[in-house]
């Protein structure tokens, strides 16, 4: 007999003896009374209880009947107590906590809130709003009080919390000697400084320095003058990799003092950069600058800006752009010289401002487009009612010769104090940063320098290459690295300090124009980290520094709990901004202009900021590697970009590897022919090729191979910003697929007819005369047949009628709404293999398309999201019913239905709908909802989930939602408060972070809504709308203003009959 | 007994009539002691190849379906055009089996056993794709519309929901059709066997089949039914895979073409696996006289018709994207002759349109050999045809952002390949086991049948054959 029979047999023997037991006291109720009784009754014997008892069931079965209520409460109960008995089966973990007594004010657990901080880079500080979600910061978004932000953030801010619980980062302190590394602590540590601190308190500090990332924050900045007041020998230098000094230089070139500039685009009616991308969220105050420059894009408004870009690159204020001219960067200068000569004497300057610039004689000044361009240009500066009214930008990559003609014709064209203003800047150092450096290492090689302390950077890594770095640190007796990461620099210093993440960190920090913001803590060092200005507090002999008093000290003003906790809530300090000052132009020298600004031999080669990991900080950050590159479209990697006829030149195909020599020094990385890119021109973008940072990029002991090219390799502190005579050589294709998202081969001339032809159609663009003239242009760019269904809509849609309206002509392309998007959605990463098959998972993606002459491309940028069609093709295919068509018009994906058949993805003409190949979330992160694990890195990175929305396991399809998490909860929330759902309050992650406001969603049966007026528009276009899907996302016609003198030669026009 | 290397097949059938004669041609190949030493080889390298397919389908299921080339935008990748390929393939046998029976085409006895056989192996061939082909393969069961505590439901407007009944129909049908065939010939082997282990196996199967004069005309009545049920299959099956993609937005697929260009596309093609499978068998079975070469060209005959109305749908698809002025979809079919995977397309047409047109000499549709050559182009441009619809179609469409370029990994050849090895797995077992000719209704047709008939010769045309003497009872 079997285990489970014997069971089985057991009780039933043990079921007669209950069910005898009662019977047996029945018979014996004669004699005797039971020792042990239930009841009074049973007790006493009464006729009841014998009754009740001889009956086998205790109640006649047909007493009550299991009417409705009866039987829905037993189903209540039965499904209660079946689930309670279900989670004895659950293997709960057992963890030790402290459960919270008393409810800390305001934390509602299972909801999210917002806390205002703030994030500096290179000096720069951005107010964002960190979403806290029982603790753990999970969202990151601009801050809508924050001057450069406004609610908005760029891709860097929005994935800097992926960085947060990055298990990759430091976690202990680390002591090298003599290549061994040894694991420390911050209290060994602690002794360490503090036999250190004796011994340089006696000699004054003499041979410390600190070396520092740049900073504005005005706790570091006094503690910074407390280090140097108590060592007063010591030494402070700041250096960070991708700060170019021209604008601070060309101040001083122009005013005699360092200021700094501020345009003013929104009153500005002819805009002209010089190299300069000022919407860029790498350019200062990127972010306002590119708010305010769109809000001139509106043709509704009956007038727009004029937009011109002088450029070696493409930049995303090209795709704003109405005139495009590409040049070398080197050029620009003459560009300006010439700009300067001829406004000088159309302008009479006054002669204290000095004597014009004289007109170069350069070659290319002379070719006919140039020409024209210039003229045109000039005519549109000097028209009388846009005197005072325009801008003159100048970029960082352009010496400080252009910045000060940048602002000497900005002071012309009398704009200084209507469009362009300045502030004075009191901490600009006097001398560029990579002088500074420079003047270190000289130091360092000398053995003057005996405590390094190096506050954050990487200097081994980028460093410029001549000044070899790391040999420079080997001399220094005791080198102390704070830093997130034990990256290059902390491999090769003798201690190691893991650094706080912002999120976990309190200070303050100020944005371009002053305005001070207090960074505040959103969860405690997740790994002991700690800031700057703690560990500065520690070299001035605080034993455990309290980051929270270290600011609170630097702002009295601020003591008053009630002001404190009202400045952290807002996030920054109202008022704090530097007042604007008037200065006064000096007369400038004629300045020189080289061989290379004019002449056409030879190429140069821009070292630029990359847009995702800036200078390579964010390398180890998948969000941002991932991330498609504005123009390449390129992910995990980077390139060198070459222009059609300079790459056929040279002998470059396009995804090429090339191998590019400077100065002896060589990186070899592969080569993407950049439509509109300017001949003789090379872009190399900074931070890539990293060895040490980490298992996302590039980690060599751990033989994960860096993620492309190392720009710094070949960037030497005299060819710091452009280098002239770099050595081109193709070594041919490249042996792996290039990952990248949009035209991952070359198209063809197939597909580039096919394209051309089609383009009009997707992205519809006219003029703003051609506006003006038929403001509903955009209905007859596609003829089609009347759209005929065969059945009426199955949904009436009432209640709400979600959609989306897009502008295309405030697109600036800077893909922040992507990572928004992926942080938002749980959204995996599939990695470069991945992507380059073409399986990159981003629910929205910005699509760039190039129109005209590849050598004079003009670019423009169209966010796909899912369309959430009425008549939505994906959802007639599935035959499971997972995609399903909600009352409000959503097209809802039901993960837990879906099997995976792709028939949707096929059927669907936006191919928005991404499929899990594999399981990327436990590839990546290590844990998903079915497979629980007790890796601790695993569980630390799932801490960046979303709980709000379900972690797709492999094998399902997904897609945008339009964030039907936001729009439930917000219904929640007015439902419970009884009120309608007011415009505005739903935003969607891509709309929330936008910095142009292009994206508006809303409710469309809300005739006030913002989305319904803007789809109602007459440039509201529904994308391959005469597939008669009847998409909910609709796009605003690009609108350009051309200048008439550059329109190109009139063709007659087809007229539709 | 050893493995012989001598192919005891090659003798003349025994026997001391007709009759007898090809009972023995037939029942010997299944009665030998042990198969050849090639049969062997050709079974042992099948079974490797199966190996293969397990093994890629198992890795596909374990890791995911990723281990294929499948990515976005081309989303369906080698399962589908594998799976649309077999389905194709399994065209042939009923249509044989049940049109050309209903039509009287008496020369179909000859092979139309083990092309139903040929039919079935290449369903199962082809189910198999599209369960392990989706993103779960351990649910394809939501397809079904089975009740449950999920309060799930099939949607119906989903062809792919089509494609599951049509598909299993078919294969129940086919099945059906083929068993039914078969029970007198296994009646056959019942009662010639020797051993009792066939002999209980067989009389299983047979189903107490003793021919007798009842049983014949309830057989022939079934039959004649089943033929009349299946007869629609032929074109339906088809007809809903192309449902697939006609009624899919897609430029490319969506186009009302489809349905009889499919059908066309599959009798062609499970024509010319006919001919692949009955030369070689032929050949070596030592069954020359049963499948004779007018049998082989008749079938190319019909290879050539077929393949005339394949090439008229590829033209009429290029036609009809001029003419409907679609700007996608011109650009699909210039893109599909022109663009990166011209190859495919030019391959595509020179198996199915420009080769076939050799049998129009009757020196090479006589020919065994050449007609073997030409049935396997015809079965790669088959697979061509389906790998230019699905994968060219979708690696470019509407918005050229989206475009991408399907490049298969070696999990997908290894599939691909595999599959055959089940097919041809299934293929040999059949042969060595199961009557590869329908022996009763060749007798039928043999001139021996109609001894008395004036026109009894080579080319007997019996209008309307009676089995008024069952064969099974001349055996005995």
């Amino acid at each position: 007999m079997s285990s489970i029979d014997k069971k089985k047999t057991s009780l039933r023997v043990l079921s007669q003896a209950q069910a005898q037991a009662p019977a047996r006291a029945a018979e014996g109720s004669d004699t005797q009374k039971p020792t042990y009784w239930r009841s009074l009754a049973e007790l006493e014997q009464s006729p009841e209880f014998l009754e009740l008892a001889s009956r086998e069931f205790a109640m006649p079965l047909d007493q009550e009947p299991p009417n409705s209520p009866g039987r829905r409460r037993f189903m209540q109960i039965m499904g209660a107590s079946m689930s309670l008995a279900g989670l004895d089966a659950c293997r709960w973990r057992e963890d030790k906590i402290l459960p919270l007594s008393r409810r800390p004010e305001g934390m509602i657990p299972g909801s999210s809130r917002p806390f205002a901080t703030a994030m500096e880079i290179n000096g720069l500080a951005v107010g964002l709003h960190a979403m806290s979600y029982d603790g753990r910061p999970i969202k990151i978004e601009g801050n809508p009080q924050h001057p450069d932000s406004r609610g908005a953030a760029a891709a860097f801010h929005q994935a800097s919390v992926l960085g947060l619980y990055d298990p990759d980062r430091s976690e202990s302190v680390v002591a090298r000697a003599g290549g061994a590394r040894k694991e420390s602590s911050w209290a060994e540590f602690q002794k360490t400084l503090s036999d250190l601190s004796t011994g340089l308190r006696s000699a004054r500090g003499s041979g410390l320095c600190v070396l520092s990332e740049r900073s504005s924050s005005p706790t570091l900045l006094a503690q910074k003058q407390r280090l140097l007041d108590t060592y007063p020998e010591a030494k402070w230098v700041t250096f960070e990799p991708t700060q170019s000094d021209g604008a601070r230089a060309g101040s001083v070139l122009a005013f005699g003092k360092a200021h700094r500039v501020h345009y003013a685009f929104d009153a500005a009616r002819v805009v002209l950069t010089l190299d300069a991308d000022v919407v860029a969220p790498t350019f200062p105050a990127g972010l306002a600058n590119a708010r305010a420059l769109t809000r001139l894009r509106t043709p509704e408004r009956g007038q727009m800006s004029r937009i011109y870009a002088v450029e070696s690159d493409q930049s995303l204020v090209a795709g704003l752009s109405d005139h495009r001219l590409a040049v070398r960067s080197s050029w620009i200068k003459a560009i300006a010289a010439e700009l300067d000569a001829r406004i000088s004497a159309k302008v009479n300057a006054l002669p204290e401002l000095g004597a014009p610039q004289a007109a170069p004689a350069a070659a290319f000044l002379k070719d006919e487009k140039v020409q024209k361009f210039v003229s045109a240009l000039l005519g549109d500066l000097l028209l009388s009612p846009n005197i005072g009214r325009s801008v003159i930008a100048v970029g960082p990559n352009q010496p400080a010769e252009v910045h000060a003609l940048g602002y000497r014709l900005n002071q012309l064209l009398g704009n200084v104090g209507r469009t362009v203003f300045f502030t004075e800047d009191s901490d600009a150092a006097d001398t560029s940063d990579v002088a500074a450096l420079k003047s270190l290492v000289a130091e360092m090689n000398a053995g003057k320098v005996s405590t390094l302390v190096m506050l954050g950077g990487n200097p081994v890594y980028d460093a410029p290459a001549d000044l070899s770095f790391s040999d420079a640190l080997g001399k220094v007796k005791t080198s102390i690295h704070l830093a997130l990461y034990e990256d290059e620099t902390s491999e090769r210093s003798s201690i190691h300090l893991p650094a706080a993440h912002y999120l976990e960190s309190w200070g303050d920090a100020r944005s371009l124009d002053g305005t001070i913001s207090i960074v505040q803590p959103l969860i405690a060092p997740l790994y002991g980290g700690r800031t700057a200005s703690e560990l500065l507090a520690m070299l001035l002999g605080v034993g455990n520094p309290n980051g929270l008093e270290l600011v609170r000290r630097t702002h009295p003003s601020l003591s008053a709990e009630h002001v404190w906790r009202k400045t952290l809530s807002e996030g920054v300090i109202a008022g704090s901004g530097v007042q604007r000052v008037a200065p006064k132009l000096k007369p400038l020298d004629k300045f020189p202009l080289s061989d290379f600004e004019l002449s056409s031999k030879g190429v140069e080669l821009v070292f630029a900021t990359d847009a995702k990991i800036i200078d390579g900080r964010f390398a180890n950050n998948a969000w941002l590697q991932e991330l498609p590159e504005t123009f390449s479209k390129l992910s995990w990697d980077n390139a060198v970009l070459i222009s059609p006829r300079t790459a056929q030149e040279l002998g470059v195909k396009e995804a090429d590897s090339v191998t590019l020599t400077l100065a002896g020094r060589s990186v070899s990385l592969l080569a993407l022919i950049a439509p509109g890119h300017a001949d003789g021109s090379l872009k190399i973008t900074l931070g890539h090729g990293r060895k040490s940072a980490g298992h996302v990029g590039g980690l060599v002991a751990e033989s994960i191979d860096p993620v492309g090219g190392n720009a710094y390799a070949i960037r030497t502190s005299d060819a710091y910003q452009i280098a002239q005579g770099v050595g081109v050589t193709s070594n041919g294709t490249v042996p792996y697929r290039v990952p990248s998202t949009q035209d991952v081969y070359s198209v063809g001339a197939i597909g580039l007819s096919g394209t051309a032809e089609r383009l009009p159609e997707l992205v519809r663009e006219g003029t703003l005369e051609e506006y003006k003239k038929k403001p509903d242009f955009v209905e007859e760019i596609v003829e089609h047949n009347p759209l005929l269904s065969l059945w009426v809509p199955p949904v009436s849609y009432e209640g709400h009628k979600w959609g989306m309206s897009i502008d295309l002509n405030k697109c600036i392309g800077c893909s922040a709404c992507v990572t928004a998007c992926q942080a938002e959605n749980n959204i995996p990463v599939v990695g470069k293999l991945n992507v380059a098959m073409g399986r990159e998972m981003l629910w929205l993606r910005v699509d760039r398309y190039y129109k005209g002459p590849p050598e004079d491309a003009e670019v423009a940028f169209q966010p796909i999201p899912c369309q959430q069609c009425e008549n939505a093709p994906c959802e007639q295919v599935c035959p499971v019913g997972a995609t399903m068509h909600s009352h409000e018009g959503l097209n809802d994906m039901i993960y837990n239905r879906c099997i995976g058949t792709r028939y949707c993805s096929n059927n669907c003409p936006y191919k928005v709908r991404r499929f899990n190949y594999f399981n990327y979330n436990l590839d990546t992160i290590g844990i998903t909802p079915y497979t629980p694990t007790d890796d601790p890195k695993a569980k630390v990175k799932a801490m960046i989930f979303n709980p709000e929305v379900t972690v797709r396991s492999r094998g399902v399809m997904e897609k945008c939602t339009f964030c039907v998490q936001r729009i439930q909860n917000t219904k929640i929330k007015a439902k419970n408060a009884k009120r309608a759902i007011p415009d505005n309050e739903i935003r969607t992650a891509c709309q929330q972070t936008c910095p142009t406001d292009a994206i508006v969603f809303g409710d469309l049966n809300d005739g006030r809504s913002r989305v319904a007026s803007l789809q109602k528009q007459p440039r509201s276009y529904a994308l391959l709308g005469e597939l008669n899907n009847h998409p909910r996302v609709q796009y605003l016609a690009r609108i350009k203003n051309p200048n008439p003198a550059l329109a190109p030669a009139q063709e007659p026009k087809k007229e539709h009959g | 007994m050893a493995i012989s290397d001598v192919n005891p097949f090659v003798e003349p059938p025994r026997g001391p009539n007709m009759f007898a004669q090809i009972t023995d041609n037939v029942t010997r190949i299944a009665e030998v002691d042990k198969p050849p030493r090639a049969w062997y080889i050709a079974f042992g390298f099948a079974q490797l190849v199966l190996l293969m397919f397990l093994s890629s389908l198992g890795y596909v299921v374990w890791n995911g379906i990723g281990a294929w080339g499948n990515m976005m935008p081309v989303a369906w990748g080698f399962p589908i055009v594998n799976f649309v390929f077999w389905i194709g393939i399994g065209h042939a046998g009923t249509l044989i089996s049940a049109i050309l029976f209903l039509l009287r085409q008496n020369w179909r006895t000859a092979i139309n056993r083990f092309a139903e056989a040929m039919t079935i192996f290449a369903v199962v061939c082809a189910g198999v794709f599209p369960g392990v082909h989706i993103g779960r393969p351990w649910l394809p069961y939501y397809m079904m519309p089975i009740p449950n505590q999920m309060d799930m439901w099939p949607q119906f407007r989903s062809p792919l929901e089509w494609d599951i009944f049509a598909v299993s129909t078919y294969a129940t049908v086919s099945i059906l059709f083929w068993y039914m065939g078969m029970i007198p010939d296994f009646a056959t082997f019942r009662d010639r066997a020797t051993t009792t282990v066939r002999r209980v196996a067989y009389g299983i199967v047979a189903m107490g089949w003793r021919g007798s004069s009842r049983q014949w005309h309830r057989y022939e009545r079934a039959y004649l039914i089943l033929a009349a049920l299946a007869t629609p299959l032929v074109l339906s099956v088809h007809s809903v895979v192309s449902f697939d993609f006609a009624t899919a937005q897609l430029p490319g697929w969506h186009t009302t073409i489809f349905p009889p260009y499919f059908v066309a596309g599959a009798i062609f093609g499970g024509f010319a696996m006919v001919v692949v499978l009955a030369v070689p068998a032929r050949q070596f079975f030592g069954l020359k006289r049963i499948i004779t070469i007018r049998h082989l060209e008749l079938m190319n005959k019909i290879i050539i018709a077929t393949g005339l109305l394949v090439g008229y749908s590829y033209g009429m698809e290029f036609f009809i994207a001029w003419y409907s002025g679609g700007k996608y979809e011109q650009f699909t079919f210039v893109n599909r002759a022109f663009g990166p995977y011209a190859w495919a397309y030019w391959t595509m047409i020179s198996c199915n349109v420009l080769i076939p047109q050799l049998h129009w000499f009757k020196a090479i549709r006589t020919n065994p050999w050449t007609t073997l050559a030409i049935g396997l182009f015809v079965n790669v441009g088959m697979w061509f045809e389906r790998f230019v619809i699905i994968c060219t179609s979708l690696t470019r469409d509407f918005l050229p952002s989206s475009w991408g370029y399907f490049i298969p990994t070696p999990v997908d050849y290894m599939t691909l390949g595999g599959s055959f090895g089940l097919f041809f797995t299934l293929f040999l077992l059949f042969c060595r086991y199961l009557p590869m000719v329908a022996m009763s209704e060749v007798k039928a047709f043999s001139p021996a049948a109609h001894a008395a008939h004036a026109h009894a010769g080579e080319h007997a045309h019996v209008p309307a054959p009676s089995h008024a003497e069952p064969a099974a009872a001349l055996e005995s």
